[in-house]
């Protein structure tokens, strides 16, 4: 990814302003949305191991919450932008929207490294970031979640230090909590199971029968370890995923002509998804430069890792048997590699639609924490099933409609949905 | 998979399609019955003589077998499920197992969409396979499927499919397949998920009718031939006939002929009184181990009330003791099914006749078929009556022509003799005998009396000796005061079933109607003994012998010869000889 020319809110704007066109948005209704309502910027200092005192920088930025209360992650990351925060905290918005969820979009962040920063310090920083903030985000408000390095244990930390500021047990206040201290069974799976209820929902309208499909994946995380599950279940078959090799700093791209299989492979893998190359030898893999992942003579195309990884430079390397490309992962393809592709005829499913299944999930978890009563595994997964049915067919009845990319109907829906909200509110 | 069927669209209702399936697997040979039975349906029923009458497979989607797999495995249910574990600790463990993903959105868009009962059956591989009956071994259950929360009517949705997949795993379908041959690793379930027939009144909903009729009667009487057939009916769901029941019989040739009661007083004895409906009332007790959860078993007085009795009831006049048909007058009712069969109301006999016809014709075999109707009152004016047509079987008919001398039938060496005898053919491979004390018999204890012979049973199907059982009351009826409520795993090692009657058990008989699809196709034969004519068994003989083993109330014998068995299918009559005659004794 080249970063310093990559601007994340500048092209979250630009697919704004686009889609404010296809719907003839006026004025004000487009000024109030290209913008976030509310920003928060604030200093956390931190007394570090060593004595000394540092401080860090925080922000949470609330796209906006016509639809509901916000809702969106908290990132640490050493080199975060309030830019990169409020293009999240934009997508957000959208991606609620599409997915029909009673919400908002918001997005937080810290700019720290916490591979530098001991336990402690982390939870300095986590109840710091809750302490000058809590009056302006809750239950009700805004709810944090989950993002970039943070997991449920940062999540613990803010929910406690927000139930100690409040006096009351709220843990509806947060998601991405463990099962058991208010998370929701079915989390794990909810991204990657999406990920592959719109792939189904998208091989119906091509009509082309999953058993007779290949796939390929860029990542091995929870989000393509579950989609590549529902995809067997389905009767597909993976013949090829690719992931980062922590040692080596590179990735490699993991094939099995008769396809991979899920079980062994998951065997051979760390806890953040990293295959061993010696376990995989031995299983029988063949082991390629990690970028061949793209390359493979598949169906179907799963990037489900980082942002920016189908671009311009690359996307000539997309086999001719590529029919399908569902976005597990936020932003994998820039719009010059979409046009490319869709010259192609490949049919694209974009990352609000198909990645929705993790927040939808997450309003799952909230709406069940509010209550305070957990359901069966099923019952979440069940709704989220039909959550992401009706999402995936509202989008592409839409595009059909209106001879629209899913791409552009899924931001065209989305835009649509809150502006709508805004003036039922009477905001515009 | 057939190609004509498809796969689910989540539409279960509105869709075109009224089968479809999920899943890539078997659909199991109970779906592939009701398959069968659309076939039979669409090619051969005259529609179009029935105007007011729709004949129609009640909706349903297939969970196939590979479901079950990835449950089962994903699950690691496999140990537990071949463990010696209680059926409820099978339950339970299924219970807490979760269905796999990939249907958790089709079974959520049923509940949505349907607010009526729904009946989760198994369909297993080896369930009414065409000559090996696997009829009533699984189990069955009915949801009401009318909770105003979808959340709700969804869980109880998936709380019956496990509890079918367990019901796979259950002892007395272990002992079964061991009986009958067949390694438990090859069965897999798969699921059906049907609409229910019937109609909401009150707390109930239920069909007027439901009943199994057959194309061949092994116990044609007066003018009926064997190939006129015969058909059992009852109020409500079909439960009644299943469990053995009172319900009434008649010839589809001779419908306006009923059984042959001696007076009003016998038939006011002999009627249903009772019947099987949904619950749609106040939720149950939760128990999800139990397959009658959502069912309830009211009086007719209820049925009464609800109107539903005026086309299936006469009324008995308490002063004249006539009877009427109809519920136009107050009396105790007899469920006759006057109207229907005698007033002929409703062409109702014409399509059963029809379906059976068109079933021999469509598989080649005598058939078993059974059904559910539903009555409205104007047809013309409201929807149609409706009779839902729910299976179509083969029914094995022993072709061997029995000829037994006439020397044979009466004499000391005889142990049984009927003439009311069920089945075809002759056995000369049969040495032990299991028989229930006569001096200790009491109709108090007959489900104990069901686990002894459960014992036994397993023991002597582990060691590969067939037996022949002779007990008291009707065999397998549900009603223990009526007979042993035995189901057919605990007797499946038994080659002859010999019905008898004595003074402290003396009902109907059964003549194997609880059994009837095993008996006929596993070549059992079922003898019949009533009270007073010249049916016996030699119980004195029975006594002497020298015992191999016994209970309470039971005993065994293992004789040092094999006995001589032979049916006559086309008189219904058969003997048991103590000795297998020389020729040159003829």
């Amino acid at each position: 990814m080249n970063s310093s020319a990559y601007n994340p809110f500048q092209i979250a704007r630009q697919q704004f302003d686009h889609a404010a066109d296809l719907l003839d948005l006026d004025q004000g209704t487009r000024e109030l949305l290209r913008n976030p309502l509310r920003e928060y910027h604030f200093s956390l200092p931190v007394k570090m191991d060593d004595g000394s005192t540092k401080i860090f920088r925080g922000f949470r930025v609330q796209h906006n919450d016509a639809r509901g209360p916000s809702k969106g992650g908290i990132r640490f990351h050493p080199q975060e932008t309030i830019d990169t925060v409020r293009a999240l905290a934009m997508w957000m918005t959208w991606k609620t929207a599409v997915a029909d969820l009673p919400l908002g979009g918001g997005k937080g962040g810290v700019i720290c490294d916490p591979h530098s920063l001991s336990m402690s310090e982390q939870e300095q920083i986590c109840r710091g970031w809750v302490r000058r903030i809590f009056h302006d985000i809750g239950p009700k408000s805004d709810v944090p979640a989950p993002d970039v390095m943070t997991s449920s244990q940062q999540m613990l930390w803010m929910l406690d230090e927000f139930e100690s500021l409040t006096g009351q047990h709220q843990p509806g206040f947060i998601t991405g909590k463990p099962v058991g201290l208010g998370g929701s069974l079915g989390r794990r799976e909810a991204t990657g199971y999406g990920v592959m209820i719109a792939v189904r929902e998208a091989l119906k309208e091509l009509e082309i029968r999953p058993q007779n499909t290949t796939a390929s994946f860029q990542g091995f995380g929870n989000v393509a370890q579950y989609a590549i599950e529902l995809y067997e279940q389905m009767g597909g078959t993976t013949l090829c995923v690719s992931c980062w090799d922590q040692e080596d700093g590179v990735s490699y791209a993991f094939y099995k002509k008769d396809g991979i299989k899920l079980r062994e492979l998951r065997e051979a893998t760390d806890p953040f998804g990293g295959i061993s190359k010696g376990k995989a030898k031995d299983l029988g893999y063949e082991i390629y430069p990690g970028e061949d992942w793209l390359k493979q003579p598949v169906d179907i195309l799963i990037p489900a890792a980082l942002e920016n990884q189908i671009t311009e430079e690359n996307v000539g390397m997309v086999g001719e048997t590529v029919r399908l490309i569902a976005e597990g992962a936020n932003g994998p393809t820039t719009p010059r590699a979409d046009h490319v592709l869709r010259e192609k005829s490949v049919f694209i499913i974009p990352d609000l639609l198909a990645n929705a299944g993790g927040v939808t999930c997450s309003y799952f978890e909230q709406v069940q924490s509010n209550m305070n009563y957990y359901w069966e595994k099923e019952e979440v997964l069940s709704k989220l099933d039909m959550k992401m049915t009706s999402a995936y067919l509202s989008v592409s009845q839409f595009a059909l409609k209106n001879e629209l990319s899913m791409r552009d109907a899924a931001h065209v829906i989305s835009v649509d949905r809150v502006a709508q909200a805004c003036r039922d509110r009477g905001w515009v | 998979m057939p190609k004509a069927i498809a796969r689910f669209d989540r539409n279960f209702i509105s869709s075109r399609h009224r089968i479809s399936f999920i899943g890539n697997g078997s659909p199991g040979g109970k779906a592939l019955g009701l398959i069968r039975a659309t076939e039979i349906l669409e090619a051969r029923f005259p529609t179009e003589r029935f105007p007011h009458l729709e004949v129609t497979i009640p909706r349903f989607t297939v969970l196939c077998s590979d479901i079950f797999d990835t449950f089962m495995q994903e699950g690691n249910l496999y140990d537990i499920a071949y463990s010696e574990l209680p059926d409820d600790r099978i339950v339970y463990a299924f219970q807490q197992a979760d269905l796999p993903f990939q249907i958790l959105g089709d079974l959520r868009s049923i509940v949505e969409e349907v607010r009526l009962p729904l009946a989760v059956r198994s369909s297993s591989l080896l369930e009414d396979a065409m000559y090996e009956p696997f009829a009533g071994i699984y189990e069955t259950k009915m949801t009401p499927n009318n909770q105003p929360d979808a959340d709700t009517r969804f869980r109880k949705l998936v709380e019956a499919i496990k509890f079918v997949y367990a019901s796979t795993f259950f002892k007395a379908a272990k002992q079964y397949r061991l009986a009958t041959g067949h390694e438990s690793e090859s069965e897999k379930m798969a699921v059906i998920i049907q609409e229910v027939v019937g109609e909401r009144f009150g707390e109930r909903f239920y069909p007027i009718l439901s009943g199994v009729a057959r194309s061949y009667n092994f116990y044609a009487s007066g003018r009926a031939k064997p190939e006129d057939g015969v058909v059992d009916l009852a109020l409500g769901l079909g439960k009644t006939i299943v469990d053995g029941g009172l319900v009434w019989s008649y010839s589809p040739a001779y419908p306006k002929i009923g059984p042959p009661f001696g007076s009003t007083a016998d038939m006011l004895k002999n009627t249903q009184t009772e019947f099987w409906a949904v619950n749609m009332g106040k939720p149950p007790a939760y128990d999800p181990l139990k397959e009658t959860e959502y069912l309830r078993h009211d009086s007719i007085s209820e049925a009464d009330r609800d109107g539903t009795l005026r086309w299936i009831a006469s009324t008995v006049n308490s002063q004249s003791g006539r009877l009427s048909m109809g519920t136009a007058t107050d009396g105790p009712r007899i469920l006759d099914f006057a109207p229907l069969l005698r007033l002929q109301m409703i062409p109702f006999n014409d399509v059963i006749r029809h379906l059976l016809k068109a079933g021999e014709e469509t598989l080649e075999a005598p058939v078993e078929i059974e059904f559910a109707m539903n009555i409205v009152n104007k047809p013309e004016v409201d929807n149609k009556h409706r009779l839902g047509f729910l299976q179509v079987r083969p029914m094995v008919v022993s072709s061997e022509v029995v000829n037994i001398p006439q020397n044979r039938l009466a004499g000391e060496n005889v142990l049984v003799y009927s003439d009311k005898v069920l089945g075809n053919g002759v056995l000369e491979n049969v040495s032990d005998i299991v028989y229930i004390k006569p001096d200790s018999f009491d109709a108090k204890y007959p489900p104990a009396i069901a686990l002894q012979i459960a014992e036994i049973n397993k023991r002597l199907v582990r060691e590969n000796r067939p037996y022949i059982l002779i007990g008291f009351g009707r065999w397998g009826c549900s009603d223990r005061w009526l007979g042993i409520p035995v189901n057919w795993s605990q007797v499946s090692g038994a080659k002859v079933i010999v019905e008898a009657m004595q003074e402290n058990m003396n009902v109907d008989l059964s003549q194997g109607s609880h059994f009837f699809h095993n008996l006929t196709s596993f070549s059992v034969l079922y003898f019949s003994i009533p009270m007073g004519g010249n049916c016996y068994v030699d119980w004195d003989w029975l006594q002497k012998q020298t015992t191999a083993g016994q209970t309470e109330w039971l005993r065994h014998l293992h004789l040092n010869e094999p006995l001589y068995i032979a049916a006559d299918g086309r008189t219904a009559t058969g003997v048991i000889t103590k000795k297998i005659p020389s020729e040159e004794a003829e």
